[in-house]
């Protein structure tokens, strides 16, 4: 079992950096290899240039600028998203990410006349989102939750055809108390031992 | 109306480039003012930083690394997006541009930890977008950009505001034909604005 952790706050002394430490740490103690990508902190560019973009459908050319990230990816079999969630989605860094990544021929076969799009991280067979949320469970629905749809649908669409998917949120963050936080940090670390 | 065009596309011969000079070219034929926000062009840095976030609700410094797009926002009447949806959402380009400047005070205010929606100076807002995708695919998905103008946006602005999508899907499978048909659409809508 091997976790690749996403994680994206500006803030090291954020409550989000706390979940990250106990997403690693419970991933660990349940018998996982954990390797940590911590976006900010290794200063990840989240903007495809206007070279990558021209180079988008090169296959092989395509993989070199995020040669390192494309060997994490390949080397996990889970995937750990940890994120604030902003204006309902994910922060432009981790966004960023998944689009300089996520590239084709290498993570997916574009679509042609004759065939149609396949996933090629087959060995991926989970996919966690631990996040928090500004609004409250039921704005969150009745939006959509477009960021959980683009990692646990979107993503997911690439990997495993039964991929396992677990998502967490605290929401109400701006009202949250040190109660309802530890509480959340609790839940992350108990359903992690059995992911 | 003063239009605010927000445009997130990096390669200046790509059909997002034709779609992003349409849409300029028809609004300015309808006799609106435009500021056209080439986010690219600009160099518009789409990363939230520390700072940024541990002032993020303090009023009176939260507009300062932002503060000549947020006038841009205030001064707009309506807005139109135009962006390839890249991994089934707005490229973080754009996606920034909504961590950064939609900010409390600017789009919305905070009342006990409630949001209360304050961007009414926008009574128009539209979006034109390529998807790489198949529609059956994006609606499978949950169409998570879609949801972000027609649910998150349309929370933001003035209630009842007019909401626009336009949508090329599929386009790893577009013809010239499929993309002439889309300009033609996005002409008409953009006349009609």
């Amino acid at each position: 079992m091997k976790a690749l952790v996403i994680y994206s706050h500006p803030c090291p002394e954020s409550y989000n950096a706390a979940l990250r430490d106990t997403v690693v740490s419970s991933l660990e103690s349940t018998g996982y290899e954990v390797r940590l990508l911590d976006l900010y902190a290794m200063g990840f560019d989240p903007v495809m240039s206007a070279e990558e973009r021209r180079l988008y459908h090169e296959q092989g050319i395509n993989e070199e600028p995020v040669d390192a990230h494309l060997d994490h990816l390949f080397w996990c079999d889970t995937l750990v998203f940890v994120y604030p969630t902003w204006w309902f989605g994910l922060p432009a860094m981790l966004k960023g990410w998944l689009e300089r990544v996520f590239i084709p021929h290498r993570t997916f076969r574009v679509p042609t006349a004759t065939e149609t799009m396949e996933g090629r991280l087959q060995h991926v067979s989970k996919i966690a989102v631990i996040t928090t949320c500004g609004a409250t469970w039921w704005l969150s629905k009745m939006i959509g939750e477009p960021g959980r749809k683009t990692l646990l649908r979107g993503i997911r669409a690439l990997c495993a055809p039964r991929c396992k998917t677990l998502y967490m949120a605290h929401y109400k963050m701006d009202t949250s108390t040190p109660e309802s936080r530890r509480t959340y940090l609790g839940k992350v670390q108990k359903r992690l031992a059995s992911f | 109306m003063r239009v605010l065009v927000v445009f997130a596309h990096p390669v200046e011969t790509s059909f997002q480039a034709a779609l992003h000079q349409r849409v300029v070219d028809a609004l300015a034929a309808a006799g609106h003012d435009i500021d056209d926000c080439d986010l690219y062009r600009e160099g518009f840095n789409p990363v939230l930083s520390r700072d940024e976030r541990l002032n993020y609700h303090d009023l009176t410094r939260n507009r300062d690394p932002v503060a000549p797009y947020v006038d841009r926002v205030l001064a707009a009447d309506a807005l139109v997006l135009v962006y390839p949806v890249w991994n089934f959402g707005f490229p973080a380009i754009m996606k920034g541009f909504f961590d950064r400047v939609f900010l409390p005070g600017v789009s919305f205010r905070m009342q006990d930890g409630k949001v209360v929606p304050a961007l009414h100076n926008i009574r128009k807002l539209s979006a034109v977008a390529t998807y790489g995708g198949a529609w059956w695919r994006a609606f499978l998905v949950g169409d998570p950009p879609r949801k972000c103008v027609t649910r998150v946006l349309r929370a933001v602005v003035k209630p009842g505001a007019p909401i626009g999508y336009l949508a090329h899907y599929d386009m790893n499978r577009s013809t010239a034909d499929s993309r002439a048909r889309f300009l033609d659409r996005v002409t008409t809508a953009m006349h009609a604005f």
